[in-house]
């Protein structure tokens, strides 16, 4: 049996026109997506049963039991920590802040690890951006900093960028310039019309000398900056005053380096600028599939898109006090909730270390490096194969994920509903 | 609990003619009947005024570019935060709040239904999602047509059914309420930087002007029979000389239909404007009420603006853009393929400001100068002129020449030159209040027959209740007593629930989301239109299959079916 | 002159924040002080469950009030907030947001800071002998306005992002700033007694003078001629005007040494 317009649960891309052929109950191909996406389809490992630690080993439990002993462990808790989310439906993300106001604790999600810095320099200069569908149509020129669309996100210039159909375009992909921007030579480089290679921790200074260029002041510049001539800057400012449509993309070359979040702030200044002359936009390459969708649900509940803290009763937000990675980093939590992510696997070791010595709950199909340092870990169904949900795509548009498999498995939102339940139980006695 | 009853209710309902009498309003299941037997569950309403919920016509609540509002914008989530109460999840947020806290203030204030301004169909499950957290009010989406490319396409080969079949088919697969149009045209120039200057100006590429758009969708909205008439942005939003596409937009429009308006144009303010730059800035309310009153075919809703800060937001990417090269803070735009666009900046309007002064005057001139309230609601676009927790002073200013005068002594002192405010005597009553903030708004959104908006037997029982004894308080004078009386609810009833007392939610909600599905025959079912079909396969990054809302994003709703010419 | 000594409890959890904004002298001109709440992690609890109390003297004003915290307050957030007049005396370290809003007053720390010391100040003096952690004298998310006056001092060295988007008021660093120091700044003026990496960055106005030597002067900041003297400051700073990458910027960094961005 094949089922068609199928949304792909795994990168950013949230590609929707995949064709998946289902035997005896079991994803056996995958047409139209890439690599990354027949892993996360046809892969069949998981953990099978809800375990619990006992002493230095699991044991296999029942749905009831582990979510007591989750509800036991939240109860007390004086400073919890919910984290994760960008890897499950809307549904569940809502359900998550739910409980984290009713056990006054921190909820937090994976953008601090990852597009954190894009939130907060969009909360200070705004965000210029657009649907994707706006760059295929119209854009002249693609650039791409800081990011490696071809290993990170396949098929972001297939579907949206520089081979994707152009309603405006005649030959597309002939009407199209390409930039791209990074400390080395990628396979996205390699592509590219223009390639700036430069040096490490570098890129805030080229936003800069590209803004003073534009404002024809590029006199005061010196010849070199960050490794990169002035002569290409100059070469690359007149590329952008040129097109009819710009759209600049960029990941964690920019988020995770020197001057964070004052990259992209200075990346969106410089758009900005562009859009007083001819029409830019700007956009980050969301990671996980639904780490957009947690920002949202997050934001429309609480009025912010990640690290928010209810320990007041009231929301908190301050990324650096209130975000995992700091407040695992200096103990402060005595307990933490997983949901869709392993934070074990890629947090600093500071982090794991803090999570060995506190109890962690696990909401999670799979064994993982976060499952080793987990007290109960729960599995559930996969969001996107097993059970349907909500999840918005890195430009914003929100899809609802299909269910193409049968399984036996509850899903996050059920079960973060059971633990709310049970938590108001214990916590009344 | 089914059944209620509110006893010694001092009643307002225009749409029964009913203008302050005391009497009882009797409840069973959710609406309101003749009588009730059990009157073990009785509410005193002890001769207070008593309105039908109150009816937002134009709100920005809920979908992406509310939310986009919010999260650029921590410093506006922080400056409203509050705790959470028993059946009260905490908020945030001033002019931009969280959805919960949207619909415990809107329900505060006495509102039971309210629209939202705008909606890309492209996220219209956005819009859906936040609906069903906003427990408080039933809602409606208004859903973007502006910048359409199957409509733009049918418009030029001027093919009026053809538009009427692709908006009778979205709104359906969107779960829309009714047709907006924001900047028509100009949100599809906006894509490559560019805006149309007037009406007649012809859109890049699709060759048709904003004023052939509207007139199509006007008239398409008539053909599917919808319930509420096409509501429009229009163009040129915000510049001064603007009165004059205003003017001309009201002539072109014809009379369809007799049981309400065939256009709503909303927050006019904004489009009142005289002169030829700033330097001459001033107020053309006068003509543009003057045009309204000659014409029943138009009403709109005010658009006040009042000092402080908010934030602005409308699917008018290019206006927003200007007006962030004036404000130089921060800007955030969003453009919809092949559909629509939105920009969203935080203003601050402030009393020495001389513009923001004439337009503050404008949004009330034209409410006292356009003779029949039904023709003129009472919004703030909010959050856009205002948030709506301002609403009970734009009525004190209303009813209230004193209040109006004192304000005005206050504002930057040119602005006496450029407005007629202070030569408006007309004091508005409570029954004219009524009908703008509640039985107009249901007439002009074609939900009365819903049971919105009115008192009557069948009705539902959406029932505000406000700590006024209208016979002790002289409105042209003790103004701080009606912003205060209109401000917190003494009972908020929602389907004959009490779901708000004295601004305390009692109750988690459980809202209604209401949309539209015009009954379209096979020979008009654009979905089997090959280059329709098309346009999702080639040009859409959305596949055709997932473009629909599903029914799961709406848990409990109300369709209204509509027979159409097609 | 009333003198309210803190001594802060034998605790379980040293690395659960508490949250005091009520610790301000504001607060202990009435003498009841069993209603004085306090945060501990998710905890209401109040003063004298987490600090022993020892108040001595009368006071009419806040200006009268002497507040002198000691014990482990390293984790101790929010004191002196909103604080407009008298005195506090950290004997040890403090936690983040101390002294937020301030807008009179003087708080002393002796030993560290944590991070948004003094943020969004107003007016007021902090003083502290030991480092500052990061956003030092900074505005909160999204505001464009932080700091707006007063007086910041520290002794030691500060960490990133010191009075970012600063409006007015001055920070004195004895030691090195870290990276960013004075990022947006409009107004105001930030002393950096040593070294400081990328000042000014994105500047439109205010005056940044580093007494030691500006590493990664961005492109964008156009070497004026000939050497300044500044003041009360020794001779011989260059002086830099920025950030172009602005329309019309008016900033100012002034530097003793200094490398260009490479």
């Amino acid at each position: 049996m094949k089922i068609t317009d199928v949304i792909c649960p795994f990168c950013g891309c949230l590609c929707d026109d995949l064709t998946v052929t289902i035997e005896n109950n079991r994803v056996t191909g995958v047409d139209n997506g890439c690599a990354l996406a027949e892993a996360k389809f046809m892969h069949t490992g998981r953990l099978n049963n809800p375990i619990i630690k006992d002493g230095d080993r699991f044991r296999e439990t029942g749905y009831d039991d582990a979510i007591g002993a989750a509800a036991d462990i939240l109860k007390d808790s004086e400073r919890p920590l919910l984290f994760g989310w960008s890897g499950t439906q809307g549904e569940a993300q809502c359900s998550g802040v739910h409980l984290c106001e009713l056990l006054g604790g921190v909820i937090d999600n994976t953008s601090s690890i990852c597009h954190g810095p894009s939130i907060l320099a969009i909360q200070e200069v705004g965000h210029p951006g657009c649907t994707l569908g706006q760059v295929k149509n119209r854009a002249d020129l693609i650039i791409y900093w800081g990011c490696n669309p071809v290993e990170g996100h396949p098929r972001h210039m297939s579907r949206y960028t520089n081979y994707a159909d152009g309603f405006f375009l005649e030959n597309a992909f002939r009407e199209r310039k390409l930039i791209v921007a990074d400390v080395r030579k990628t396979e996205s480089a390699n592509l590219a019309d223009e390639f700036i290679q430069i040096k490490p921790g570098g890129d805030y200074a080229v936003f800069s000398a590209l803004r003073a260029i534009i404002r024809g002041k590029g006199d005061i510049l010196p010849d070199y900056v960050a490794g990169v001539a002035k002569s290409q800057l100059e070469r690359v400012a007149k590329m952008c005053l040129e097109a009819k449509f710009g759209a600049i993309f960029f990941g964690l070359g920019l988020t995770m380096t020197k001057n964070k979040y004052k990259n992209i702030r200075n990346a969106i200044e410089l758009t900005d600028l562009l859009c007083r002359h001819t029409k830019f936009t700007i956009t980050p390459m969301r990671g996980h599939w639904n780490v957009y969708g947690s920002n949202e649900v997050m934001t429309w509940l609480t009025g912010y898109p990640y690290g928010v803290d209810f320990s007041r009763g009231i929301a908190f937000y301050n990324p650096g006090e209130t975000t995992a990675i700091d407040i695992l980093a200096k103990k402060e939590c005595d307990a933490m909730f997983v949901v869709a992510s392993d934070p074990a696997a890629h947090m600093p070791k500071k982090c794991a270390e803090h999570m060995a010595e506190i109890p962690v709950i696990q909401i999670d199909p799979h064994i993982n490096c976060t499952t080793l340092l987990s007290d109960v870990q729960l599995p559930v169904a996969v969001t996107g194969i097993e059970t349907p949900g909500t999840a918005y795509r890195m430009d914003g548009i929100p899809l609802r994920t299909k269910k193409v498999i049968e399984t036996v498995y509850p899903n996050d939102t059920e079960i973060i509903d059971k633990i709310y339940k049970k938590v108001l139980e214990v916590q009344k006695k | 609990m089914s059944e209620l009853l509110v006893k010694n209710a001092f009643v307002i309902d225009p749409l029964n003619n009913i203008n302050g009498e005391i009497m009882d309003i009797a409840v069973k299941d959710g609406k309101i009947v003749e009588s009730v037997k059990d009157t073990s569950n009785t509410i005193d309403a002890k001769g207070n005024l008593t309105l039908p919920g109150g009816v937002d016509s134009h709100t920005h609540i809920c979908g992406t570019k509310v939310n986009f509002g919010r999260y650029m914008s921590p410093e506006d989530m922080r400056a409203g935060r509050g705790r959470a109460q028993k059946y009260m999840y905490p908020v945030s947020g001033y002019s931009v709040p969280t959805v919960y806290a949207n619909t415990y203030r809107y329900s505060s204030l006495g509102y039971t239904t309210v629209l939202e301004g705008a909606m890309a169909p492209l996220e219209a499950r956005h819009t859906h999602e936040e609906f069903s957290y906003n427990t408080l009010q039933d809602t409606m989406a208004n859903t973007l047509f502006d910048g359409n490319w199957a409509v733009m396409e049918a418009v030029a080969e001027n093919d009026l059914k053809k538009v009427a079949a692709i908006v009778g088919w979205t709104l359906a697969a969107v779960k829309g309420f009714a047709v907006k149009i924001t900047n028509p045209g100009g949100t599809e120039m906006w894509g490559w930087g560019k805006d149309v200057g007037c009406m007649h100006t012809k859109v890049d590429h699709f060759g048709v002007t904003a004023a052939e758009i509207t007139d199509y969708l006007i008239r398409a909205n008539e053909l599917l029979n919808l319930p509420h008439s096409a509501h429009l942005h229009n163009n040129n939003l915000g510049k001064p000389g603007n009165y004059k596409c205003t003017l001309e937009r009201m002539q072109r429009t014809p009379d369809l239909n007799d049981k309400r308006q065939t256009l709503y144009m909303t927050h006019v303010q904004f489009h009142s404007y005289g002169g030829s730059k700033w330097a001459d800035f001033c107020s053309k309310a006068d003509d543009v009420a003057w045009m309204i009153n000659r014409k029943p075919q138009i009403a709109i809703d005010m658009g006040q603006v009042m000092f402080g800060k908010t934030t602005t937001m409308t699917a008018d990417g290019p206006m927003e853009f200007n007006l962030y090269r004036l404000y130089n803070n921060k800007w955030s735009n969003h453009d919809v393929e092949l559909e629509t666009g939105s920009g969203i900046i935080p203003v601050l309007y402030s009393k020495k400001n001389l513009v923001n002064s004439i337009m503050w005057s404008i949004g009330l001139e034209l409410a006292l100068m356009t003779k029949n309230p039904w023709q003129c609601m009472l919004a703030t676009d909010n959050p856009n002129g205002a948030p709506f927790v301002k609403y009970p002073e734009v009525i004190a200013l209303l009813m209230s020449s004193k209040y109006r005068d004192e304000e005005f002594s206050t504002l930057q002192k040119d602005t006496e030159k450029r407005v007629i405010l202070p030569s408006l005597d007309r004091e508005m009553d409570w029954n004219e209040i009524a009908i703008m903030t509640r039985a107009a708004q249901a007439k002009a959104l074609g939900i009365v027959d819903l049971g919105k908006g009115h008192l009557g037997v069948g009705a539902d029982a959406d029932i505000a209740i406000y700590p006024v004894k209208t016979g002790d308080i002289d409105p042209t004078q003790e103004y701080e007593k009606v912003i205060e009386g209109l401000s917190v609810t003494t009972h908020t009833i929602k389907r004959g629930r009490t779901v708000s007392k004295d601004g305390n939610c009692l109750v988690f909600g459980d809202n209604a989301t209401i949309w539209v599905k015009p009954k379209i025959s096979e020979n008009y079912d654009i979905s089997k239109d090959p280059e329709f079909i098309k346009r999702f396969e080639r040009y859409y990054t959305v596949n055709m299959a997932n473009y629909p809302v599903e029914e799961e994003y709406i848990n409990r709703n109300i369709c209204i079916e509509t027979e159409t010419e097609l | 002159m009333k003198t309210v000594r803190l001594k802060r409890k034998d605790i379980k959890n040293p690395y659960l924040p508490v949250e005091a904004e009520k610790i301000t002298t504001e607060t202990f001109l009435n003498n009841d002080i069993s209603e004085i709440r306090i945060w501990s992690g998710n905890q209401e609890k109040i003063l004298e469950d987490l600090f022993t109390v020892d108040t001595e003297g009368e006071a009419d004003t806040a200006e009268d009030v002497h507040i002198i915290l000691s014990g482990d307050c390293s984790k101790v957030k929010r004191v002196g907030e909103y604080m407009t007049a008298g005195r506090i005396t950290v004997e040890g370290d403090i936690g983040m947001h101390c002294g937020n809003f301030m807008s009179g007053g003087l708080i002393e720390i002796k030993g560290n800071a944590d991070s948004w010391l003094g943020r969004e100040m107003r007016g007021g003096e902090i003083i502290c002998r030991g480092n500052a952690a990061l956003y030092c004298g900074s505005g909160y998310r999204g505001e464009k306005k932080g700091m707006r006056g007063g007086l910041i001092h520290i002794e030691g060295d500060a960490g990133d992002f010191l009075g970012e988007t600063l409006w007015g008021g001055k920070i004195i660093v004895d030691g090195n700033a870290g990276n960013m120091p004075g990022a947006e700044m409009q107004g105001g003026e930030i002393i950096i007694g040593k070294d400081a990496e990328i000042p000014g960055a994105n500047m439109k106005d205010g005056v940044c003078i580093i007494c030691g030597t500006a590493f990664d002067i961005l492109p964008t900041f156009m070497l004026e001629d000939g050497k300044k003297n500044i003041d009360d400051f020794k001779t011989g700073f260059f002086e830099f005007s920025g950030d172009h990458a602005n329309r019309k910027p008016k900033g100012r960094i002034y530097a003793k040494d200094y490398r260009i961005h490479q």
